[in-house]
Order: structure tokens, then C-alpha cells, then sequence
């Protein structure tokens, strides 16, 4: 699936150090985002969000006038989108008040530029869909805003739990995706129990995504721990 | 506290032994003195004696000779009233001045029952008279109105029983009073030591019979407080500054990397400047996991980090894991290979799922980079009836028979207080059996039968 469209996105990047923005500022423009702009303060920050709208913004946790997760809140308030955090404290506490104020992600230094950059990735794509969803796959694409399989011109309605256990393994897609994952995007927050019912659902979202489901190339079986999805072009 | 009832019951058990001895022993002292002073001697029987010995002969009455030695001996006198004229017929010779010679009926009723004078006197039949016998004053004590009420004498033992419980309940009572006061103020002090040995402070009010212990116990958990006090603030202070240190390093740190990452993966360099930023970026890595080894370690020996344990299910967590470094892996060195049962879904324990995560990871990351050349790793989980267990193991190069003893039993160096040159093993397993511990659990190092290394972490249900 064609992911440019991520590119473009308004990205505002918030931290006091100069040398590290610059820094995280070339990872985005080597990787090919073009609208990347930086603040060094709470005010800065919250300057540029009125000048620039943001719909992404990544934050760090101590800045010279005030607190990231005060920022956040203020942020939020011009508009909802997606916010995490990169940051040297690394401590459980911060982690938790990060997420518990409506953090995306929490991201702490040392990183690796890969890491960040799907980590952004991850949330940009949930957050902003393709206006042209469809998910290639090696026989097949899916469709989630109409929930079916396109194969052969053929179209394959799918099932509200097919489409759940899609999605999770798309989110994920090239990774493995645990059984417990699994049944937990599918059943909920108690998924003990389902692993047959999740047997039976992939061998039936095989049967309408695969050209030979006894042997599958999209979706692959990765013995005892989970399942991964292999869409073309990732 | 479990002792003081049994010191109770030791006190009172104690005290009716020493009430049933003392009513034995008693009854056995009045019993030896009694049967002492009746048995051998009664004057009523000397009485008796002496009539049947008093014959009377043509000179008048006389007496055998040993009787009257007998009567001599105890300074006893003796004399016959005739039954007829009721006056004295014989008498002994030691006879007071005093005793009268002419006695009527009502004088004989007297002195049957008491005494002549003042000498008790001893009646005894005898030819035609009557002999009494009469001793010094302080010789008897005779009791001259003897009578009972029959039912007195009748109801005597059932009485004798009722005193007797009624005294050894009174006994008790007393008893009781007496010492629950005692137990009273035993019972803070008991409770305040407890307190003490479970470190928690100790305010006890100083007053009652044992009110200077009380002192000295407060002012012995003041001494511990205070001390526990100092103790802490200086494991405080040494985690804060490890973790303020692991703080200022991630930033500096951050930059290393993400330059290093960029030159590693930039299409302007040359293979051999590529290779040189992928040693920073592995390097940087190290030195990543070192910082956040060292301040979780420190966390977790100060007691700085509570686990917050939770029902979870060892396989889900450990499967997580393991996708984890799955999907982190890409040059395919290091395969792991998931060897539980297919038909163990679910091993419940209670665990603080991201300190497991974190013991597993450990143990995983430690095969990789104990493995230059790359190793299959093997994770496998076991349901033990009443515990987890985990096995991490791999086809590694693994460890001498020393080098495990000493990775089981040596102390890591950031805990150990007096050898900081030697026994220098990875942060990552000092973690891991912290947090092991943390969960009751047990940690065994081995060879592994896949020729490499091989850990297994017990973790009760």
C-alpha cells in the first residue's frame, strides 16, 4: 500500500535541546516527511501550533517553561490529534501519567532513528486512513472501509471478527502478531480460552485472502506464539 | 502473641499443683501428729488402768506396784470415792492439799466431765468406787460441754467439700485479679515488641507496674526509626543519583544513536563507514541497556520499585516476548524456537507482567550476546502443579561447570560488600534473579541439553 500520503503530514516537534531536534529533524527529512516544524518551549510550541495546525505532534516531557503534559492538554485543546511523548525519563510513574492524560505513544531516549520512525509511522497510519484503502496482498487486497476481499475481481464480504483480526495483523503488518494479540482485538479484554475459535477464523480469512490456503504466503503461521500478514510492498 | 495464653496456662496450672500439694502435705502433718499424741497415750485408758489394778484387801485398798510407778512418772495422783458414802476411801500420797475429801453427786458429775481444782480429772471404774485420776493443770485441756448438732456432724463432709471449693475458687479469683492486672500491662509490651521486630514504629504509654520497660522499648524503636531512617535516605540518595545519572546520559545518548543510525543506513557512504556506524550504533545500544540495567537494579535492590502483581498468564507474557525480539530480529542469527505444549494454552500466575518481561528479555538478550556467531534459542513453559516453570535455552557456546557455580551462588558486585574485583556477571542476570526473588520464585542456571546455556525460573502459582 502506497503510504506517501503519511509524508505530508504537519509534524511539531517540541525540545528544549537544540542539537537533539536538529537531530530527530534529519531522521524525518531523510525518511521523506516535508512539513516538520520545531519549538523549544511551551510557548514556542503553542505558537506554532496556532501558525502551523499540526496533526502530529511529539513532545518532550521537561522544558524549560512548563511540563510536556501540560502542553499536551493545552495542545489538545486546539485539536485532537494524535501526541506522544519522547523523552529521557524513563521512569514507570511518567510513563503511566503519559498515557493516562491520552498519550499515543511514549517513546524514551536512547532510541534508535527505526524504532521512532515506525513508531510514527504506526500512529500516523492509524490515525489518518488512506483515502484509497486498499491493502495489496500477494493474491488478494483488502478493502477495510468496505470490510471485503477483492480476489480474482471476485468480491469476498468480510465477517465483523475477520475484519478485527485483519485489522490487528495489518496495524502490525511484516511482524508477528501473538496469539493472545490476536484474541484479544477479536474477544476482548479476557481472551483465554479462544485459541481454537482463532484457529478456525484464519483458516477462513485463508480461505478468502489466499490463492492456495493450505499453503499460504500472506498470511503465515508462526508455530505456538502467533500469525503474521505479508502485504506487498512493506 | 501465641505465648502469653500458654503463659497463663503454665501460671495456673503451676498454682493448682502447688494448692493440691499443700492440702496433701497438710493433711499428712495433722495425721502423723494426731496419730502421734492419741496412740500411745490416753488418760481415760490410765484411768481404766488403774481401777482394775486397785484391789481391795483386808489393810484397805491397795494399788500394784507398776502402776504406781506409772502414775509416779506422769506426776499424776489418784483417789476411790466410794460409791456408798461418796467419800474418799484411798488415796495416792502426792494428793494436793486442795482436792476436797467429801464429793457429791453433782461434784462427781462436774469432774467427769472436767476437773477437780482445776487438775483434769479421769474416771475409772472401779470394786465398790470410783477412781479418779488427776494431773498436773498443764498436763489436758479438756473440752467439758462436748456436743454437736447431729446435723452438723451429719452434713460434716459435704461441708467439708464446699469450704473446700469454695476457698479454692476464692484462691483463683484472687489470683486472677491479681495478675490480669499484671497481664494488662504485660500485653502493650508484648505488642510493642512485636512491633519492633516487625519494624514498624513503637509508641507504648509508660505507665502501669511495668511502665520502665515501656520506656526502654520506646526508646528503642526511636534508636531503630532512626536508623531505618538513615539507612533509607542513603539507598534513596544512591538510587536517585544512579537514576539522575542514567537520566543525563539518555540525551547525549540519543544523539550518538540516531547519527550513528542515519550513517549506518546512508546510501553516500562506503561499506566499510557503514560497518564502522553500525559498531557506534550496537555500541550506543550496550552502553542503552547497560544505564537502564543499572538503574532498574539499583531500584529494585533499594526497594524502590513495587511490583504490582496480577493474575497473568506466564504464556501470553512470555509469547509476547518472544514476537518482541522476533520482529526486532532481522538478520535471522538468533531463530528462537517455542517448544511448550500445544495443549497448554494458559499457566496462570501472579506476576508483575512487565518486570517478567523484562526477566525474560534478560535472559534472551544474554544468549545473544554471550553468541557472537549467532545460536538457536529454545523458550518453553511448563505447568509444575503448583508453579510455572520457565526455560530459556540455547545451542550456544554455554558455560564451564565453574562458571555456572558461580553464576548460581556468587553474589553480583552491586550487592556484594566486599569483593567488588572478581564475579563480575552481567547486570541482566543480577535483574533477573531480582526479580525472581520478588516473586517468590526460584532460578537455576545449567548446561542446556541443546549444548548451550540453559535457565529455568520457578514461579509459584
Amino acid at each position: 500500500m502506497n503510504e506517501d500520503y503519511l509524508l505530508n503530514k504537519r509534524i511539531l516537534l517540541v525540545d528544549d535541546e537544540q542539537e537533539l531536534l536538529d537531530m530527530v529533524l534529519s531522521i524525518f527529512i531523510e525518511y521523506g516527511f516535508q512539513n516538520v516544524k520545531t519549538a523549544k518551549s511551551v510557548k514556542e510550541a503553542m505558537e506554532e501550533a496556532e501558525k502551523s495546525r499540526p496533526e502530529l505532534a511529539i513532545l518532550d516531557v521537561m522544558l524549560p517553561d512548563g511540563s510536556g503534559f501540560d502542553l499536551m492538554e493545552q495542545l489538545k485543546k486546539g485539536g485532537e490529534y494524535p501526541i506522544l511523548f519522547l523523552t529521557a525519563c524513563g521512569e514507570d510513574n511518567d510513563k503511566f501519567k503519559g498515557f493516562g492524560l491520552g498519550a499515543d505513544d511514549y517513546i524514551i531516549k536512547p532510541f534508535l532513528p527505526k524504532e521512532l520512525l515506525f513508531r510514527v509511522m504506526a500512529i500516523l497510519r492509524r490515525s489518518y486512513k488512506d483515502d484509497n484503502p486498499r491493502v495489496y496482498l500477494h493474491d488478494s487486497q483488502i478493502d477495510f472501509s468496505r470490510a471485503e476481499v477483492i480476489k480474482n475481481e471476485e468480491h469476498i464480504p468480510l465477517t465483523a471478527k475477520e475484519h478485527d483480526l485483519l485489522s490487528a495483523l495489518y496495524r502490525n503488518a511484516g511482524r508477528i502478531v501473538t496469539i493472545d494479540a490476536l484474541c484479544e482485538a477479536a474477544w476482548g479484554n479476557n481472551p483465554f480460552g479462544y485459541e481454537n475459535s482463532l484457529m478456525a477464523h484464519i483458516r477462513r480469512i485463508r480461505e478468502k485472502i489466499e490463492k492456495n490456503p493450505s499453503h499460504p504466503v500472506s498470511l503465515v503461521t508462526v508455530k505456538g506464539l502467533g500469525y503474521k500478514l505479508i502485504v506487498e510492498g512493506k | 502473641m501465641k505465648s502469653i495464653p500458654k503463659l497463663i496456662r503454665r501460671f495456673v496450672g503451676i498454682l493448682t499443683l502447688s494448692i493440691i500439694l499443700f492440702v496433701i502435705l497438710n493433711v499428712a502433718f495433722f495425721a502423723i501428729v494426731f496419730v502421734r499424741n492419741t496412740s500411745t497415750f490416753s488418760p481415760w485408758d490410765m484411768a481404766d488402768n488403774a481401777a482394775a489394778a486397785l484391789q481391795l484387801t483386808d489393810d484397805g485398798y491397795s494399788i500394784s506396784d507398776d502402776v504406781m510407778v506409772e502414775l509416779k512418772e506422769q506426776n499424776a495422783w489418784a483417789i476411790l470415792i466410794n460409791n456408798d458414802t461418796r467419800q474418799v476411801v484411798w488415796q495416792t500420797d502426792n494428793l494436793p492439799n486442795n482436792v476436797p475429801m467429801q464429793y457429791t453427786l453433782s461434784d462427781i458429775a462436774e469432774l467427769t466431765r472436767g476437773y477437780v481444782d482445776g487438775y483434769p480429772t479421769f474416771t475409772g471404774k472401779a470394786e465398790n468406787g470410783l477412781l479418779v485420776l488427776g494431773y498436773p493443770k498443764d498436763r489436758f485441756w479438756k473440752h467439758t460441754r462436748a456436743s454437736w448438732d447431729y446435723n452438723f456432724i451429719e452434713n460434716l463432709p459435704k461441708n467439708t467439700i464446699i469450704i473446700l471449693v469454695i476457698n479454692t475458687v476464692l484462691i483463683f479469683l484472687i489470683y486472677v485479679a491479681a495478675n490480669s492486672k499484671l497481664l494488662r500491662s504485660i500485653r502493650p509490651i508484648t505488642n510493642g515488641i512485636q512491633d519492633l521486630s516487625s519494624g514498624s514504629p513503637v509508641c507504648i504509654k509508660e505507665n502501669g507496674m511495668l511502665f520502665e520497660l515501656a520506656e526502654k522499648i520506646n526508646k528503642t524503636s526511636e534508636i531503630l526509626q532512626k536508623q531505618a531512617e538513615q539507612l533509607r535516605k542513603k539507598e534513596t540518595a544512591r538510587a536517585n543519583w544512579i537514576a539522575g545519572v542514567s537520566h543525563d546520559v539518555r540525551t547525549p545518548l540519543s544523539m550518538i544513536m540516531g547519527y550513528a543510525g542515519q550513517l549506518e543506513n546512508s546510501k553516500n557512504l562506503s561499506e566499510v563507514e557503514r560497518k564502522k556506524a553500525a559498531v557506534i550504533v550496537k555500541q550506543s545500544n550496550r552502553m542503552k541497556d547497560l544505564i537502564n540495567d543499572l538503574n532498574l537494579a539499583s531500584k529494585l535492590e533499594y526497594d524502590m520499585q513495587p511490583l504490582t502483581m496480577k493474575q497473568e498468564n506466564a504464556i501470553s507474557i512470555i509469547r509476547q516476548v518472544i514476537v518482541d525480539f522476533m520482529n526486532m530480529n532481522i538478520d535471522d542469527k538468533f531463530p528462537i524456537e517455542w517448544k511448550t505444549a500445544d495443549i497448554l494454552s494458559a499457566c496462570y500466575i501472579n506476576a508483575d507482567k512487565d518486570l517478567l518481561k523484562r526477566a525474560i528479555s534478560n535472559l534472551i538478550q544474554n544468549s545473544i550476546n554471550h553468541n557472537e556467531n549467532g545460536c538457536v534459542i529454545y523458550a518453553s513453559v511448563d505447568d509444575d502443579n503448583n508453579a510455572c516453570k520457565i526455560c530459556i535455552e540455547d545451542s550456544g557456546i554455554g558455560a564451564s561447570d565453574e562458571q555456572i557455580d558461580r553464576l548460581n551462588n556468587t553474589p553480583h558486585y552491586m550487592i556484594c560488600d566486599t569483593n567488588t574485583t572478581e564475579q563480575r556477571h552481567g547486570l541482566g542476570l543480577l535483574i533477573v534473579k531480582q526479580i525472581i526473588k520478588g516473586h517468590n520464585g526460584e532460578i537455576i542456571i545449567d548446561h542446556s541439553e541443546y549444548g548451550g546455556f540453559k535457565v529455568v525460573l520457578t514461579i509459584p502459582k
